[in-house]
């Protein structure tokens, strides 16, 4: 008896928190927020393809451009299956803004200066998402299906980040 | 171990015909990464993935871009070991050892 109204007062305390805590974001959020991640590093990859001074680094953009474009088509494939409308939220927000601001920073540079802001700025936003998907999309997704995709697309990220890690080196030499 | 046991069989007498054996390609891995065969079979790429793959041996092989959902298919005749590679994403690795 005791033990019941203990785990009452504590599963009342939880409902508390959970009411002030924020709130995850919702599936249609979380499908607009990996529709978004994608577009950004195609935006990037693009310009890295015909400004980068090395052929390491144009690969590399071209890649980034092949790939997230694969994953959002599948991405496009399940919100239609599903039927989720992509929500447009504060994280899909400052993921557009974050993309626009170093696509304007990257249009002022050229050479190695531009080679080394890109590489290091794709070190940075595949870790980023990374994290956002371990913390934020796959704890919060609430579709197994869109779950799964977000978990099928985490090794390609990590690839990416590897891929860009091993750039950032060469280009350090 | 059970390519271990696989390749024992193979290698009994009358069990010689030409054999096909996949490798998976998922989670940015060539699984298994290295896979025994005997000269005359055939190897099958599959791509699992949501984005596209090679698998690459310079100068041996080349399947070129596979989509997701696709695959390639190589038959072995030269023996020895051959490693190969994802030409789009370096840190995917495999090898083919072609036994007789
Ligand atoms: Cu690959």
């Amino acid at each position: 008896m005791r033990t019941h109204v203990f785990l009452a007062g504590l599963l009342a305390g939880s409902a508390v928190l959970a009411v002030h805590a924020q709130p995850g974001p919702t599936d249609p959020q979380i499908a607009h927020i990996v529709v978004t991640a994608n577009q950004v590093d195609i935006d990037a990859g693009k310009v890295a393809e015909k400004k980068g001074s090395t052929k390491d680094v144009r690969a590399f953009g071209k890649q980034m451009v092949t790939d997230h474009t694969a994953v959002n088509k599948s991405a496009a494939a399940l919100v239609q299956k599903l039927h989720v409308k992509p929500e447009p939220n504060d994280t899909s927000a400052s993921l557009k803004k974050g993309g626009e601001e170093n696509l304007a920073a990257l249009s002022r540079l050229k050479g190695k200066e531009f080679d080394q802001a890109y590489v290091d700025h794709e070190v940075a936003y595949h870790q980023a998402v990374i994290d956002a998907v371990d913390k934020t999309l796959v704890p919060n997704a609430r579709n197994e299906e869109l779950k799964a995709l977000i978990v099928k697309v985490r090794p390609a990220l990590v690839e990416h980040l590897e891929h860009a890690k091993h750039l950032q080196a060469e280009l350090g030499k | 171990m059970r390519a271990g046991w696989l390749a024992a069989l193979l290698a009994l007498p009358g069990l010689a015909a030409a054999a096909t054996h996949i490798v998976t390609i998922e989670g940015m891995q060539f699984q298994p990464a290295v896979r025994t065969v005997k000269s005359g079979d055939t190897v099958v790429w599959r791509n699992k993935d949501l984005v596209p793959h090679t698998a690459t041996a310079a100068g041996k092989f080349d399947s070129k871009s596979m989509a997701p959902g696709g695959q390639w298919s190589w038959t072995a005749k030269a023996k020895g070991r051959q490693d190969y590679a994802c030409t789009f994403h370096p840190t995917m690795k495999g090898s083919i050892v072609v036994r007789d």
